[in-house]
């Protein structure tokens, strides 16, 4: 008969709640006091149940950002039969001394218009809204330049989460010329979008190295371990991933000859420095380049590396032999 | 289904929930279609939301329910009689939250992405709203990096002819054409997958049109004031009438690597081939792409275009064999 309380009432009340307390909630009282448990309890639901349920809306609080403090019993802090639950207002509020500008907002609201995956988008759109609730009216839009981010990648997500989580995550990553996927483990440090590529980099256990890994070469499913690591080691890891590619790409140049005039000769110019005969195209990634290069057939030979060569030739090679037919004459 | 998918619609009222209460305190009286339209749902998913909010409040007392004063309230007739919200009684939720760690990474990369957009760097507010975020975050927000992309003269005149509304002139160099000097008026510059692209109204074709800056050499601001600046923006890769459809297939593990091109409406995939329909203003033009996956792209039809990407391939291959014929094509 007690009507079923929705899940979002129920947890708003909670927060409601446990911002309201300063010394704490019990786990007891919240379920019988809280509006959404309360009814339940007096339905008969088990207590069991009520409590499981309690955890995961804990966890969901924690998922927003809203921080649930546990306050144990300090004699033994594992034990958490009496523990008191409460949500300190001075680290839920938004701190009040940071302050955006109209200006900053325009600036903002073109920053969340970037994303095109969904989640993202929500994300940086909630983001943009918590600024304006501060009664914050931007200037005038930025208007005349859509900048996109695309993320399709099925493992961006559980990697931002591992690395959120500082966890361990092990996965199936195939290198291109090689058989069959090699499984990784690894602790994830910062995702990278460098040449329109998402990349994750971190360190690979078993080597204990630093690795960069392009995620459209994970094969299958990311798996987050209970394993976690020291989150210092994320202190600069964006700044330390980026020079490393770009130490990468001054280190490997290709040596190609393009036709002038040509969609080639534009393209790669742009990246290009000339050479004594053609030009020098950095790269840090062989295959990607190969991909590129075969693509103006033609317009580009490869004079070396040798390996990039015989990569580009591959392609060709199997470009003709896809779309040749024996009963198609010319 | 329905079941797995309420929760997650439970979190997300939340989330509006304390956002929500902030920015109706903050602005007092605001209309049902406003507040709808800031936090993007429905006026009547805003109008339910809003009247739920009057049974939220402080824990009563065992046994007792909760008195008025520990609810929050609204006003009712307003609500009723003029679409508009106001919160009359409040009992926490005050203040705006910190930001979530995905909120924060969301904006921080797209903050990075935007800071090469000469509207934004010239404003050098970047770094400062950098370090804001990362302080006003609730917890560490995993590092997302987005490498920065070059902006040279070109990319530099054409943001100014956006900023100006002035027309802007170029040399355009279309792959296997020949070199056009075009006068566009431009609209908007779209930055995707590192690419930078021109998106306007081209005097020459007198039709929307996309140009890819790669592509452009020269150039120039001119003194004409653009004239289409409110017309509709094309679709950033969408099919022009006049284009031809070329079939492909290929591997479904490289089909992400299509990325625009490829949609529900034109793909199909069984048992691990993905065949799809693209569009091409010349059918030919695909020798371009079957090399891109690695051999793994076949053209189907039309047979123009099978002949054109083999042939494509094979120019290509012959530069290894008799070097001297470098300068074929």
């Amino acid at each position: 008969m007690a009507t079923r309380i929705p899940a979002e009432e129920r947890l708003t009340n909670l927060v409601v709640a446990l911002m309201a307390t300063e010394i704490g909630l019990t786990k007891q009282q919240i379920l019988d006091n809280v509006s959404g448990y309360r009814q339940r309890a007096d339905a008969g639901a088990r207590s069991d149940a009520l409590e499981k349920m309690f955890e995961r809306d804990k966890d969901e609080l924690r998922t927003l950002g809203v921080p649930v403090e546990t306050i144990g019993d300090p004699a033994d802090p594992n034990d958490l039969r009496e523990a008191r639950y409460r949500i300190p207002q001075a680290e839920y509020d938004l701190p009040g001394d940071i302050e955006f500008t109209p200006a900053e907002l325009a600036v903002l609201q073109l920053a969340g218009s970037v994303w095109s995956a969904e989640s993202a988008s929500g994300d940086a759109k909630a983001g943009v809204r918590k600024i304006r609730a501060l009664g914050i009216d931007g200037d005038e839009p930025i208007i005349g330049f859509a900048p996109r981010i695309t993320a399709r990648d099925a493992a961006f997500p559980q990697l931002q989460e591992a690395i959120e989580k500082c966890r361990v995550v092990v996965f199936d990553y195939l290198k291109p010329g090689e058989e069959s996927p090699r499984r990784r483990s690894i602790r994830p440090l910062a995702l990278v979008d460098y040449e329109a590529r998402w990349h994750v980099y971190g360190v690979d256990v078993d080597i204990e190295a630093d690795r960069m890994f392009l995620l459209s070469r994970i094969v299958g499913d990311v798996r987050i371990t209970p394993t976690s690591f020291d989150p210092d080691l994320r202190d600069g890891a964006g700044e330390r991933a980026l020079s490393g590619l770009e130490r990468v790409a001054a280190q490997n140049a290709a040596l190609l000859e393009v036709t002038p005039g040509t969609e080639a000769a534009l393209r790669l110019g742009r990246r290009a420095s000339p050479a004594t005969q053609g030009i020098h195209v950095p790269f840090v990634d062989l295959h990607i380049l190969a991909d590129e290069l075969a693509s103006y057939g033609p317009e580009v030979r490869v004079v070396e590396p040798a390996a990039l060569r015989d990569a580009v030739i591959a392609r060709l090679t199997a470009v003709v032999a896809a779309n040749s037919d024996p009963e198609e004459s010319r | 289904m329905s079941a797995q998918s309420k929760p997650l619609l439970a979190s997300d009222r939340v989330r509006v929930y304390l956002t929500l209460v902030p920015y109706l305190l903050e602005l007092g009286q605001v209309s049902l279609a406003e507040a709808a339209e800031e936090f993007g749902v429905t006026p009547n998913e805003m109008r339910q939301m809003v009247e739920k909010l009057t049974v939220i409040g402080l824990p009563g007392d065992a046994g007792f329910w909760q008195q008025p004063q520990e609810l929050f309230d609204i006003n009712w007739d307003l609500l009723d009689q003029e679409d508009v919200i106001e919160i009359t009684n409040d009992v926490a939720l005050r203040r705006v939250p910190r930001f979530t760690a995905r909120e924060a990474a969301a904006l921080l990369a797209g903050l990075q992405m935007v800071a090469a957009v000469p509207a934004v760097s010239d404003s050098g507010l970047v770094s400062g709203l950098i370090s804001k975020l990362s302080r006003g975050a609730a917890d560490a927000p995993a590092e997302v990096v987005v490498a920065p992309s070059a902006v040279d003269e070109v990319r530099q005149v054409v943001s100014r002819a956006v900023q100006q509304g002035v027309a802007v002139s170029f040399t355009y160099q279309a792959p296997d054409a020949a070199p056009t000097t075009r006068t566009v008026d431009p609209v908007q510059i779209l930055i995707t997958n590192a690419q930078w692209y021109l998106q306007g109204w081209c005097h020459m074709r007198e039709a929307m049109r996309t140009f890819h800056l790669d592509r452009v050499s020269d150039a120039r601001l001119t003194d004409i004031p653009i004239t289409h600046a409110g017309d509709q923006v094309p679709e950033a890769f969408a099919a022009v009438d006049d284009e031809g459809e070329v079939r492909v297939r290929l591997p479904e593990r490289v089909a992400p690597l299509l990325g625009d091109f490829l949609t529900p409406e034109n793909a199909e995939a069984v048992d691990g081939i993905v065949t799809a329909r693209l569009r091409l203003a010349d059918p030919r033009g695909i020798k371009r792409f079957a090399g891109r996956f690695g051999c793994a792209l076949e053209v189907i039809e039309p047979a123009i275009a099978r002949t054109a990407a083999r042939e494509w391939a094979a120019a290509g291959l012959a530069l290894y064999r008799d070097p001297d014929q470098g300068d074929a094509g």
